[in-house]
């Protein structure tokens, strides 16, 4: 009996030790081996597509010998950007005007022009030893999706023509959203449109898709790169004000990891992206459920970067 | 400003205290859920932890089923209750409700279990029905323990609601994800200090409701059995 006893319980030990052993394992080996030209820290917001252009960033790094430590899901912008400032992330997969309105804490400076808008994103980073690289042409904007039965109902086809009856429709998105000037705020400012309430959700997560399904949502924060909304039977309506401005994907480095290589590697990855190509990324996560990481890969091996 | 004192800013605030997000709304639906969730899970578990202690049979069986419950976290079943039912009050009461019935059948089985057998035997002997003897003999004797086991799933279960603003309910968990959505910390810390003192308030008041129900003849003579015959399951 007290054998047996040992045994399990060597047993249990062993099972712990590799289950801690994976654990912390987890992050992916360099195929560069023991010659590292360096570790890089690559961060991504939490939600799908962050993951993958992170995983882009990370494995084209990876390939060209560098060391890579994965931080996906980190948080928002909230939580990304303290932690590229004070150094514990060295590279996050932005977005142009979003990252630009808060650097400069909502001063209203971007445009739907992406290089002058990348200009003075650059303009505000610099001083905090960061630096914006080349803006890829893949756009993801905030927008604004109603089911098919609100737009019926309402005849809508465009943002403005919510500001008549905001005052009947609850808009629901991540809870930073009340707050954010090209979300609660900015739907205010440049519409005129006053929901009648605002309901804390999650970022175009699983949440706003079933609070827009049972109607406890009318309106809710999307973004233009999913891929999932037709499915659902959602609608995106028009940003005919342009409230929402040149959010190209471009990544954020710390300068001091911002290498002549780095950057180059970096930029190639980004010229192949396109719009369409980030859709169709996002639906291999969303609506097929691939891993991140293999979707990134793949997208790599079909621009042959590996080649 | 110190923590503290931005903490007290944010309660002093009067705009924390009116609205769909002021404090009162809060509180309603923080205490709404709770109550729906305790008052379900005692539905259950009470008759079912008084039958079996007095009848004295199943008891090993229904306490290690009922302690799964305990066993399984609260976040766990609410993600399973919000991927089946979808958006609502609905997946956080199930959960709640997993974690308020344990306590509750544990304590009423062992409260009706440690009635005296001496005082059964005498209660047959002067004439008691089975019934007669449940309800006028035995279940005032159990009083304390089952008022015990109903504040354990109390306080666990108010600690708990917590947990729907995860699921965008409502509640006191409103203000901990918000806050920290927009990294608004006295935010944070002033929901975090709302939930405790309501998980206090409810042990205080329960202790008192308990004291009114204990029969005055046994209050004194069961004094030092006031305990728990169960702990407190950390969510």
């Amino acid at each position: 009996m007290i054998r047996k006893t040992r045994t399990f319980s060597l047993l249990t030990v062993a099972a712990l030790v590799a289950f801690v052993a994976v654990a912390c394992g987890s992050s992916p080996t360099p195929s560069g081996g023991s010659s590292s030209k360096g570790t890089i820290t690559v961060a991504g917001f939490d939600f799908a597509e962050s993951s993958i252009l992170a995983q882009m960033y990370g494995q084209a790094l990876e390939h060209n010998g560098y060391t890579v430590n994965y931080k996906l899901r980190l948080g928002k912008r909230e939580v990304v950007a303290p932690a590229i400032k004070s150094g514990q992330i060295d590279l996050y997969p932005g977005y142009a005007a979003t990252d630009l309105e808060y650097y400069n804490s909502g001063a209203g400076e971007a445009s739907g022009d992406v290089a002058a808008t990348a200009q003075k994103l650059n303009a505000r980073l610099n001083p905090l030893g960061l630096e914006a690289l080349t803006p890829s042409g893949a756009v993801d904007q905030n927008a604004f999706a109603v089911t098919k039965a609100t737009q019926q109902k309402y005849n809508l086809t465009k943002l403005s023509d919510l500001a008549s009856i905001g005052d009947q429709l609850v808009l629901g998105g991540p809870p930073e959203c009340a707050s954010r000037p090209f979300c609660q705020p900015g739907l205010e400012k440049t519409y005129g449109i006053h929901f009648k309430s605002f309901k804390s959700l999650d970022t175009d997560g699983a949440l706003t898709r079933a609070a827009l399904a049972n109607n406890t949502i009318q309106v809710g924060l999307v973004f233009s790169s999913d891929s999932d909304l037709n499915k659902l039977g959602l609608v995106v309506l028009q940003d005919d004000k342009h409230l929402e401005n040149a959010d190209n994907v471009v990544p954020i480095i710390r300068q001091k990891a911002a290498t002549a290589d780095v950057k180059a590697i970096l930029d190639k990855v980004d010229s192949n992206l396109t719009t369409a190509q980030l859709i169709t990324l996002n639906g291999q996560v969303e609506l097929n459920h691939q891993d991140p990481d293999a979707v990134a890969r793949a997208f790599l091996q079909q621009h042959n970067y590996f080649s | 400003m110190s923590i503290a004192a931005s903490v007290w800013a944010w309660f002093a605030d009067g705009s924390h205290w009116q609205g769909a997000d002021g404090i009162p709304t809060r509180l309603t639906e923080h205490l709404q859920l709770s109550a729906e969730s305790l008052a379900i899970g005692a539905a259950i578990a009470l008759p079912l932890g008084i039958a079996l202690g007095h009848y004295g049979r199943f008891g090993t069986l229904a306490i290690n089923i009922s302690n799964i419950g305990r066993a399984v976290p609260s976040f766990g079943i609410l993600v399973i209750a919000f991927q089946a039912f979808g958006l609502g009050d609905l997946p956080i009461v199930i959960a709640l409700t997993a974690l308020a019935i344990p306590p509750m059948v544990t304590n009423s089985y062992v409260a009706l279990r440690e009635v005296d057998p001496d005082i059964k035997d005498a209660a047959r002997g002067m004439g008691y029905r089975d019934l007669a003897q449940l309800i006028r003999v035995e279940l005032p004797l159990a009083v304390p323990l089952i008022m015990a086991g109903i504040r354990t799933s109390a306080v666990q279960v108010v600690a708990t609601a917590t947990l729907a603003a995860l699921i965008a309910g409502g509640g006191f968990g409103r203000y901990i994800i918000d806050g920290f959505a927009t990294l608004d910390y006295p935010r944070v810390i002033s929901g975090a200090l709302l939930v405790a003192l309501l998980a206090l308030a409810t042990e205080i008041v329960l202790s008192a409701c308990e004291r009114l129900l204990v029969p005055k003849g046994i209050r004194l003579e069961m004094a030092p059995k006031l305990g728990r015959a169960t702990t407190f399951k950390v969510a």
